[in-house]
């Protein structure tokens, strides 16, 4: 596993982009104080999830408004189609400790991450 | 169960599609759309599409993998609308003399690109797909191109065709500044900034007339009302659009002075059964504001979400804050909430230089509206915080007798 942040860095219902992963991925902590991984970038076009809203463990794309579960990745709404992929997560210790997926990732077409 | 037909396949006309079979949708659902091509997303038209990143199959608005349950009819002109009388279907009526009948009707024939006089080689217009393809045809590297115009279309198309190489770009627009009417002095200070920083030229106060050709019949440059020349290899104009609904013309369905077909603010047209969402529409709405003119992404698929609920007998959704954005020199400037013009504007953080402000706009001490500058964040928290209102009673439905529902027909 990978050590990407501390609880200290997150905010409750906020997203936390870390780009020093290719591609990045976004570290989310909810209200309720569950710490989820997913892909940072929307499937859709290019947009940092972490920048969105994250509501009943759903967050919202802030520039077009789909929303992925931040349990299963799956999209549940337009214009979106394709789902994030979920990077395991753990708190130890209070660092975020997050397992990569080995799945291919569903990126926007025509972003890439060097 | 009765039949829809959606005139337009555009984003409006796909996304009611889509919401009518989301919500349950039994019977016949037929979309006619004017162009070849399947729905796509038109912004990023003047964006990464303009730019090369995108493919047109990267534009396709429908899931290769869930395709939506439509009979789809491309490259159908449509001429003209025959209300049924009551009850009876109404027939639209298509140019090769053959109609399509359904008990609905929803009208989605979005906006033509307005021209600065007739087509010609080296002069383009940002619409379509096949428009953005000319202009990406251009040899734009090392090219002087001229766009005429401020609004977002003309400012992203400035943007891009700078990124391609072009050897200068000079924007011609009316307004002293970009956007300055619409968003204020700090935004259009801020976006002007930006462009000269990556070599843009906005000539504010630009009255273009025409699109002058040279010799060989291309395009030579854009003539101003004040006699200047602005000599060009490539001329862009972004100039807005007018609703395609002329073929409306002789039916019942009212449409305003410029063709906006007026709606109530659930998209019902005067005609029952008879809706109308997206660009060419213009909804009584008293959130977003009454008979506001859409035009926006967003507009199309709130539109199409409303109507296709209204269509089949489901609660509304929810009015949410207009909202719109666009991307130059990479920067992200969205915009939520309601601008009738007039706000003040007061910096909340960011400056003009930094091309980051963070914008609020109040109307008569009240908060109507957020401008951000790569501030998605902020801008989604205040769309968020926005509780949404319920619909207001039906204004044209109410003086023209009921609407048809679904359950109805």
């Amino acid at each position: 596993m990978l050590r990407v942040c501390a609880m200290t860095d997150l905010v409750p219902g906020e997203g936390l982009r870390i780009d020093t992963v290719v591609p990045p991925i976004a570290v989310f902590l909810t209200e309720e104080g569950t710490v989820h991984a997913i892909d940072d970038t929307c499937t859709h076009q290019d947009a940092s999830l972490a920048a969105g809203w994250v509501e009943d463990c759903r967050v919202e794309c802030p520039l077009h408004a789909s929303t992925f579960s931040l349990l299963t990745g799956d999209v549940d709404a337009q214009p979106a189609k394709k789902p994030v992929r979920v990077h395991a997560a753990e708190v130890r210790d209070g660092e975020v400790w997050v397992r990569l997926s080995t799945a291919a990732p569903n990126l926007p077409p025509g972003v890439t991450f060097a | 169960m009765s039949d829809v037909v959606v005139v337009g396949a555009g984003l409006a006309g796909f996304h009611t599609a889509a919401a009518l079979r989301r919500l349950g949708h039994q019977g016949g659902l037929t979309v006619l759309g004017a162009e070849e091509h399947a729905p796509y997303d038109r912004p990023p038209l003047s964006k990464a599409f303009l730019g090369g990143s995108l493919t047109a199959a990267d534009l396709a608005l429908d899931d290769p993998d869930a395709p939506l349950d439509v009979v789809w009819e491309r490259g159908v002109r449509v001429v003209g609308l025959q209300a049924g009388a009551a009850g009876a279907p109404h027939r639209v009526l298509l140019a090769d003399g053959t109609d399509r009948r359904a008990e609905h009707v929803v009208v989605a024939t979005g906006a033509d690109a307005v021209r600065l006089g007739d087509h010609m080689p080296g002069a383009h217009v940002l619409r379509t797909i096949e428009d953005a393809e000319r202009l990406r045809a251009e040899r734009l590297a090392g090219a002087r191109v001229v766009v005429v115009g401020d609004g977002f279309v003309a400012l992203e198309a400035a943007s891009t065709v700078v990124e391609l190489g072009a050897a200068s770009v000079v924007v011609a627009g009316p307004e002293e500044r970009p956007l300055e009417r619409r968003y204020g002095p700090e935004l259009a200070a801020s976006l002007l900034a930006l462009h000269a920083r990556r070599g843009v030229v906005c000539r504010g106060g630009a009255r273009a007339v025409a699109v002058t050709s040279g010799a060989d019949g291309r395009a030579a440059g854009v003539m101003l009302a004040d006699g200047t020349h602005l000599d060009a290899d490539v001329v862009v104009v972004g100039i807005g659009a007018r609703p395609a609904t002329a073929w409306l013309a002789g039916s019942a369905v009212v449409r305003d002075a410029t063709g906006h077909v007026d709606c109530d603010a659930r998209g019902a047209t005067s005609v029952p059964g008879v809706w109308a969402v997206g660009d060419c529409a213009r909804w009584n709405d008293e959130v977003r504001g009454p008979m506001r003119c859409a035009g926006h992404w967003q507009d199309a698929l709130d539109h199409a979400a409303t109507v296709a609920a209204a269509l089949v007998g489901a609660p509304a959704p929810a009015v949410t804050e207009p909202y719109c954005w666009s991307e130059q020199h990479g920067v992200m400037v969205q915009v939520a909430g309601h601008l009738a013009g007039g706000e003040r504007a007061t910096v909340l953080d960011g400056s003009v230089d930094g091309a980051d402000l963070l914008l609020r706009y109040d109307r008569d001490g009240e908060e109507v509206a957020v401008l951000g500058m790569n501030r998605p964040r902020e801008v989604t928290r205040w769309r968020r915080s926005r509780r949404p209102r319920p619909v207001p009673t039906p204004l044209v439905a109410a003086e023209s007798g009921p609407t048809r529902s679904l359950e109805d027909a």
